[in-house]
């Protein structure tokens, strides 16, 4: 771990204990440094970085409590050591609690001065360890998610690439049942895939390491691009969608990437949930502090009851034989970025009629109307 | 009749070498099997293929482009088409990667899993065929 000799530094005015504690432990093959006061002692301990420091209660100047206090601070791996002259219990549990391992009633022997040294450089190596395992654990926590996401997806994209050769090779050999099968098969894998993969991003939302890179930006681009993206899919189901959006509308800051999929994501709810012949309807509007996305479909609609429900997680708004099967955290994800952009979504909806989902975005103030709001408001 | 064109594939997962082995072959490709990067440029040099297809992430992340390298570097690799497959998460730590600017030419990058009809496509067309 480390090549150079342990660096001890004894904090003590009276000389004579300096040089013997000295001798003694370059004696032992320890470093030794020395320091006549508080002060001084503090900054040889920030310089030289020992790894046990014996400390005097009683000096003038600064007492050896804070120094103890400032050093299990300012170095928490460092080992401190109390040296007291009259050691009652009451000041050694303070130095203890302050941040001391142990303390040296005076006078001491050599011996007593050599064993406690040597037990708190043990104890220095078991704290380092600790810490280390500690910081080990922070880690694979973190990586946890990153882990879950190759180990799990690993063999899914091995099924998934068996499916896919199941299929190329099927028309030779399977009849139509077995190829149906294969077909079922590879739509239930296909939607387990997603699941894993919008709970990951979710995950990743709630720990802060979904990658979002944000900027100014034109929503009504964006929205347009997410719809143009949609558009195929509408076209299969019969859809009519169309888009409704002033001249200009103020900027937002956001990530273009996520809040896409926020919009392909509520698009293609609609387009899911909306008969042959039904129409979504995108209108844009805005104020000066809020840009407003309204998205309404032709569809289905949810219940009254269900509607508060719909952005939980997993959560199926015609239970568990629903036709149409998602990962069941679509909404989820968009209410998580609609958050993490400060931002709102809601939906209404009627039976039968349909729903509209809203999304609202704060704009980008200008700096002058920034502070002038906030002023207004103190 | 002509002699079927040889497509080599590494990557270190077996099962999903002998998947999409099933796939090429449909295709009419003789295809070699490669389970390490060390092998894949070996078998590159003794069969030599008309493509090859390198997984990104063996063992090592990385590995992938270290082979690919390899490849590109022999008489053989110059031109042939190589394509990489990534199962990379798009949202995750690997998203910033950018290959260096000498890095060697890749013709495609496809991702894990492929469907069947894209990578026969895409192969097809790599290879100058109809």
């Amino acid at each position: 771990m480390m090549d150079r000799k342990p660096l001890i530094l004894i904090i003590d005015d009276e000389e004579s204990l300096r040089d013997g504690c000295r001798q003694t432990l370059e004696k032992s093959g320890y470093a030794v440094l020395t320091a006549g006061e508080g002060v001084e002692g503090i900054k040889i301990a920030r310089e030289h970085k020992p790894e046990v420091v014996y400390i005097d209660l009683k000096m003038p100047g600064i007492s050896g409590m804070e120094i103890i206090e400032i050093l299990s601070r300012d170095i928490p791996d460092i080992v401190l050591v109390m040296i007291t002259g009259y050691a009652t219990i009451i000041s050694a549990v303070e130095a203890m609690q302050k941040g001391s391992y142990d303390y040296l009633p005076k006078p001491f022997s050599p011996d007593q001065l050599r064993a406690l040294t040597r037990r708190a450089l043990e104890h220095r190596i078991l704290k380092m360890e600790t810490k280390r395992l500690r910081e080990e654990k922070e880690r694979m926590e973190k990586n946890f998610i990153t882990f879950v996401s190759h180990e799990m997806r690993s063999p899914l994209v091995v099924i998934q690439q068996y499916i896919e050769s199941l299929k190329v090779i099927a028309g030779d050999r399977f009849d139509k049942e077995a190829t149906d099968i294969i077909e079922r098969c590879g739509k239930r894998i296909e939607s387990l895939a997603e699941m894993i993969e919008h709970w990951l991003d979710i995950s990743r939302i709630e720990e802060g390491t979904f990658a979002q890179k944000k900027y100014p930006l034109n929503l009504c681009n964006l929205i347009a691009r997410s719809a143009e993206e949609m558009s195929p899919l509408c076209k299969e189901r019969g859809i009519t969608m169309g888009i409704q959006a002033p001249e200009s509308v103020p900027t937002i800051v956001g990530d273009e990437e996520s809040l896409t999929r926020v919009f392909t994501n509520i698009i293609g709810n609609a387009i899911k949930y909306t008969p042959e012949g039904g129409k979504i309807m995108i209108s844009v509007e805005n104020d000066e502090y809020y840009v407003t996305v309204s998205i309404a479909d032709t569809g289905s609609g949810v219940p009254a009851d269900k509607l508060p429900f719909i952005f939980e997680p997993f959560f199926r708004v015609r239970g568990k034989n629903e036709r149409h099967r998602g990962s069941g955290l679509g909404l989820t994800f968009c209410k998580k970025i609609m958050d993490s952009h400060g931002g709102e979504i809601g939906a209404t909806s009627r039976e039968g009629e349909g729903t509209t989902f809203v999304l609202k975005f704060p704009a980008q103030l200008s700096l002058i109307r920034k502070t002038s709001q906030s002023l207004s408001q103190s | 009749m002509t002699a079927k064109k040889k497509i080599l594939l590494i990557d270190d997962d077996k099962d999903f070498l002998y998947a999409t082995k099933l796939i090429l072959e449909k295709g009419g490709y003789e295809v070699f099997l490669a389970e390490d990067g060390k092998r894949g440029v070996e078998m590159w040099k003794s069969v030599s293929p008309d493509l090859a297809i390198i997984d990104m992430m063996m063992e090592t992340w990385g590995e992938g482009f270290s082979v690919l390298k390899k490849i590109r570097a022999t008489d053989t690799g110059k031109d042939t088409p190589l394509f990489m497959l990534s199962a990379v998460d798009l949202q995750g730590p690997y998203q910033s990667f950018t290959p260096p600017e000498d890095f060697p030419k890749v013709n495609m990058v496809l991702h894990k899993p492929v469907k069947a009809e894209d990578l026969l496509k895409y192969v097809s067309r790599a290879l100058g065929e109809k």
